[in-house]
């Protein structure tokens, strides 16, 4: 038996995962067992999950793997904070503890944690960990392979070519040159957090004009080639960490938006981030288009594999059609997804599958959330067909939280975790900001839909990018039975379910079709504000006590507050 | 134990930078490195750190 343990962390989006006998065992993100959004540790609670869940003993692993080369970081670190001289002083000493206190040590961690000898543990390249886990994963045995992030070691876009077995790197663009800093240092600048508020950077877009093209365009230059420049003076050099952009971008596009202000897009002050947010937004996907047709001259492939932080950016992967005829997203495209890709790489080749579904992470046990909701004084049920029971809760218009299976792979919920809602009516749409997610009121809410039925309601729905939720698609026409889960520009993140990718919500959505007429419903993330995806039992029983949610159904079993309202 | 592991560490460290294209960073490296067993010993950089960085 051949055990190897891919291990991300130490930056964000920690995370573990198991490969064995070059099939993809378990993989979780640390953030889901410690509750921590994003959480930067080293994934021990992951790690110790995995080898349970798999029954994997220490003496079991053969390798542990980590997601990236924790001494060229180092020197990529101490070089540029050194070039930045006198600018970088106050970021020397907290990144200099930071690599000699934590991250250079990461190896030995590790060891200690997994409870195997130092020796067994190795790293491998960030980019190429994004590189493996798009690839291997996509089921193509011909493709242009890009990993777009903020940065690994050095590297911050790099291009790849698999055939068969074999994975070559072609090109990189290198540090500071980073489309995901520049995107993240707007994402400052609008008052979102960094690593966290891109997405909501994405979805303020839609609301904009790209009017300031002439002053952003003097930050950036886009090659032909998908290189790209960026002009450092605006971004003070990346000194400041939690920022990333420096005054003379303020003095440029005029004062940034404070963090945690209410959104009020009807007034001009607000309007103008919007119209930054679409000016943003259409640089990046301008860039990544170049990127692809670059790949594609390079490579003469007709598919196109995707990973790295830039890759959850759905509008920008929407137009990757328009260049490759096939476009995979690797669904933990972010660093957790590292960590697969880092056991896949040294799986080797033998390890390509495609994958079918991203329910990797650890399963729901009901006995405990029957145990655990009965000890609250909640009533329970266990009923014979809970897809019938959901799909009758959905068309009398309720909002179900849905807990089935195991937990999802990267940050979507794809219907092992959700919250599910009728996607007809806006004002469900509001109601779910104001009361459960407490979020921005600009931020969409996404569709899932029937596999088979999806392509009647959207147009351009492409199985790899629709099954994880990757890429948005355009409505054919207006259509209210979509009110709640189509963005302002007629767009929305479809998520085409599969009976392989998400069987209980597939049953659900054939439920309802087959009785109702309805094809599609508001799929969103089962979790609290600035919480992760809930996981445990526990953290699905905890959401429903502090929400306003009709009814919790996790596996076979209805919970509510009053089973006579069901 | 765990000093032979964390020596490992440090064997792989110097290994990189003393890697040929690397040479050039070999001083400010063992200042570095210095540094670091500063922090073992201290427990904390947050100290430390000010004074590697008023030598460059």
């Amino acid at each position: 038996m051949s055990v190897i343990l891919g291990v991300s962390g130490l930056y964000h989006d920690a995370a573990a995962a198991l490969v064995v006998d070059g099939a993809i065992a378990i993989a979780i993100q640390e953030e889901r067992l410690s509750r921590v959004k994003n959480d930067p540790s080293l994934p021990l609670r992951a790690i110790q999950a995995s080898m349970e869940y798999a029954k994997i003993t220490p003496a079991d692993i053969d390798s542990v793997v980590f997601y990236e080369d924790p001494f060229a970081k180092l020197e990529r670190t101490l070089v540029s904070t050194v070039r930045s001289f006198p600018r970088g002083r106050r970021h020397f000493s907290s990144a200099m503890e930071a690599q000699l206190g934590r991250k250079m040590w990461a190896l030995d961690a590790i060891a200690e944690a997994v409870g195997v000898d130092r020796s067994r543990v190795t790293f491998t390249q960030h980019h190429r960990s994004h590189a493996v886990s798009a690839y291997y994963t996509s089921g193509y045995d011909d493709a242009a392979v890009l990993t777009v992030d903020g940065v690994g070691e050095e590297a911050c876009t790099a291009l790849w070519h698999g055939e068969a077995a074999d994975l070559r790197l072609l090109a990189e663009q290198r540090y500071p040159h980073s489309l995901g800093m520049f995107y993240a240092a707007f994402t400052a600048y609008c008052g979102f957090r960094v690593n966290e508020g891109e997405q909501k950077l994405m979805g303020l877009s839609a609301y904009g004009v790209p009017r300031y093209r002439d002053e952003i365009d003097r930050t950036i230059t886009i090659g032909a080639d998908g290189s790209i420049e960026l002009c450092l003076d605006y971004f003070d050099g990346f000194n400041d960490v939690e920022l990333g952009f420096g005054p003379k971008l303020e003095a440029l596009l005029g004062p940034r938006r404070a963090p945690g202000q209410p959104w009020t897009l009807e007034e001009a002050a607000d309007r103008r981030f919007a119209d930054v947010a679409a000016t943003v937004q259409a640089l990046t996907e301008e860039a990544i288009l170049a990127m692809a047709r670059e790949a594609k001259r390079r490579t003469g492939a007709t598919a196109l594999c995707l990973a790295g932080g830039v890759a959850l950016n759905a509008v920008a992967n929407a137009r990757l059609t328009e260049v490759f005829e096939r476009v995979y997203v690797h669904p933990a495209a972010g660093d957790a997804g590292g960590a697969l890709g880092a056991a896949l790489d040294a799986a080797g080749g033998s390890a390509r599958s495609k994958l079918r579904s991203a329910a990797l992470g650890l399963p729901v046990d009901a006995a405990e959330a029957s145990s655990l909701a009965r000890t609250l004084g909640l009533e329970v049920r266990r009923v014979a067909d809970p897809a019938a029971l959901v799909a009758e809760q959905l068309a009398r218009g309720r909002v179900v939280a849905f807990v089935a299976g195991r937990d999802e792979w990267g940050p979507r919920a794809l219907g092992q975790r959700s919250l599910l809602a009728p996607a007809g009516p806006a004002e469900v749409r509001a109601e779910l900001h104001r009361t459960v997610k407490e979020r921005e009121p600009f931020r969409p809410f996404a569709p899932a839909a029937l596999a088979e039925r999806a392509g009647e309601l959207f147009d351009e729905v492409h199985e790899p990018t629709a099954r994880f939720m990757t890429s948005v698609c355009r409505l054919k026409a207006v259509d209210p039975r979509l009110g709640a889960v189509v963005h302002v520009d007629g767009t929305a993140r479809v998520q085409a379910v599969y009976e392989d990718s998400a069987p209980d919500l597939h049953r659900v959505l054939r439920s309802l079709h087959d009785s109702h007429g309805v094809d599609a419903i508001l799929n969103t993330s089962l979790n609290a504000v600035g919480e992760p995806l809930c996981s445990t039992a526990m953290d699905a029983i905890a959401f429903y006590l502090a929400h306003p949610v009709d009814a919790l159904v996790v596996e076979d079993l209805l919970i509510t507050r009053d089973l006579g309202r069901t | 134990m765990r000093l032979f592991s964390r020596l490992r560490t440090v064997r792989q460290l110097l290994a990189h930078f003393a890697a040929r294209e690397r040479a050039m960073l070999l001083p400010l490296f063992v200042i570095l490195l210095l540094a670091g067993v500063l922090l073992a010993l201290t427990t904390g950089l947050a100290k430390v750190a000010p004074f590697v960085y008023t030598i460059f």
